[in-house]
């Protein structure tokens, strides 16, 4: 279970990113964080394995706090939290199957990893995952050569690598036509409950958090505005959600006269 | 630049008058050039045909100049392999001097400015001068030149090399971060295949520059075959300094040629 706690983060002198987030994910359930955009919902995903540095509060995936481990420590969570991004950032010039090897990158002494010595076992693990996700035929094409959302894949099977607990997803299906957003989703909410993975998802999209995911938290302005079963969504919460959203908007034309 | 324009047509006046004041200013240059160095356009346009005359009468390789070729043929090998090799030394440093001097993968701040600020001196000092102040050094040898290719060529690659990896999408180094992977591993897994192929490009036009420039380079340290070409010219047999310059110019296409097709193989 991921829980976070008292979460904070500003960003320069005053602008506060986060304000106060606590809310927790279960695993065998997708957990979408949804919000307008400049509410922080790519800080609070980039803070579970930070990639941000916040500021204070805990992170606690099974009981163990993120925030308190140290450099060795911190490689090890890491290890176990796949992450999916807008933009797949894979290695472009490598093949599928060699950009889904780097997910035994934190398991991995430096040189083994430098050299790209992996086990014949590490090997059809990669290809039977890329299997799972419907790409074996594509294992030795180059990423730059695959769709968008073939790129996705590939970047969930490297997350898949990892063995992990968790699997952050930062607006895997910003870039995507609706027919692969539907692959991706559906392998998302999949893995959820076939391996009782946590899936946190950030998304723009309501009519796709609730259709896929089990539990949302509303955000906005850094602020957690609703936590709940996506059932108990309705339009008076995504009012609440999406309250003020052209504000910051209207500010910086404000500014400028 | 929020300037409110009254008309399209305020706003197109503008731009001719922007394009015309350029080129108003490059003529006055032009003038203000000619004027100062005395150089008359006419009479030297006028020169141009007999000139070219001339050059060719001269420099055309006749048969006599086949018996040369033996020579040519070895100085310009040697100084095919101190181009070849200095700018093979120069980018294994310069790729280890840009990891650690670009935004996206250097340790240190500090260490980033000094590295650029090296590179840029290297760079900037002229091939020819690099020649001349190695050879109280090195005195007149292949060595000599390789040095003097050596350095320039390393300030160069270095300097290319950082701008390539800094050009690098730093999200793509945040996913491997958040694989688990350190340092080194971010570096050869990450960094590495996504430059390779640019850096290659970098490396091939640097040889053919630097084949060029050993050319010149041995005019000076008195070695290759800018040393044979010194040497036949100032002896008037200026039939065989043309063969040299035509066969420079052979080898020059050739490797062209030879740089486009591996960089069209591993795009």
């Amino acid at each position: 279970m991921l829980k976070v706690i008292h979460l904070n983060k500003t960003y320069g002198q005053t602008k506060r990113s986060l304000k106060d987030v606590n809310f927790t994910a279960q695993p065998g359930e997708v957990t979408a964080i949804i919000g307008p955009s400049g509410a922080g919902k790519t800080t609070i995903l980039r803070s579970i394995n930070q990639l941000i540095r916040d500021d204070s509060g805990q992170i606690l995936l099974d009981d163990q706090d993120i925030r308190q481990s140290n450099k060795a420590g911190l490689r090890k969570i890491r290890h176990h939290i796949g992450m999916i991004f807008q933009n797949y950032n894979l290695i472009s010039p490598l093949t599928a199957l060699e950009n889904v090897l780097h997910g035994r990158l934190g398991a991995k002494s430096t040189l083994a990893g430098v050299f790209g010595m992996y086990s014949a076992a590490e090997k059809s693990e990669a290809l039977r995952l890329l299997q799972e996700v419907g790409l074996g035929d594509y294992a030795y094409q180059r990423c730059d050569q695959l769709s968008g959302g073939q790129q996705q894949r590939v970047g969930i099977a490297r997350a898949l690598m990892q063995h992990p607990k968790m699997i952050l997803c930062d607006e895997p299906i910003a870039s995507l036509d609706p027919k692969s957003t539907k692959i991706v989703m559906d392998i998302l909410r999949q893995l959820a409950q076939e391996k009782q993975l946590i899936i946190l998802i950030n998304l723009h999209q309501i009519d796709i958090a609730l259709d896929y995911a089990d539990h949302i938290v509303g955000i906005n302005s850094g602020e957690i505005v609703f936590e709940g079963p996506s059932t108990d969504v309705n339009d008076q919460v995504l009012q609440q959600i999406y309250r003020q959203a052209e504000q910051p908007e209207q500010a910086v034309t404000a500014n400028e006269h | 630049m929020n300037t409110k324009f009254k008309s399209p047509q305020q706003f197109f006046r503008q731009r001719r008058l922007r394009l015309g004041l350029v080129f108003a200013a490059l003529l006055i240059i032009y003038l203000v050039s000619v004027i100062v160095v005395n150089f008359q356009t006419l009479t030297s346009l006028a020169q141009v045909p007999a000139g070219l005359v001339w050059l060719f009468k001269n420099f055309v390789p006749t048969q006599q100049s086949i018996s040369y070729l033996g020579p040519i043929l070895y100085q310009l090998w040697r100084t095919l392999i101190v181009a070849v090799s200095s700018t093979i030394c120069a980018s294994l440093i310069g790729l280890i001097l840009a990891i650690l001097g670009a935004k996206t993968t250097s340790p240190t701040p500090a260490l980033r400015w000094i590295i650029r600020f090296s590179a840029s001196l290297l760079r900037n000092i002229p091939v020819v001068a690099w020649a001349m102040i190695l050879l109280f050094s090195f005195k007149q040898s292949d060595f000599t030149g390789f040095l003097a290719l050596f350095f320039m060529t390393l300030g160069y690659l270095t300097r290319a090399f950082t701008e390539t990896i800094e050009d690098l999408d730093r999200e793509k180094l945040q996913a491997l971060q958040a694989v688990g992977a350190n340092y080194f591993q971010c570096v050869f897994c990450g960094v590495l295949p996504e430059v390779a192929s640019t850096l290659t490009s970098w490396v091939l036009y640097m040889i053919e520059n630097n084949l060029r420039d050993a050319t010149l380079v041995g005019i000076l340290t008195g070695t290759g075959v800018g040393f044979l070409f010194n040497h036949y010219f100032k002896q008037f047999r200026y039939d065989a300094a043309g063969l040299i310059v035509l066969l420079i110019a052979v080898l020059v296409i050739l490797l062209e040629l030879t740089s486009t097709q591996i960089r069209r193989a591993i795009a």
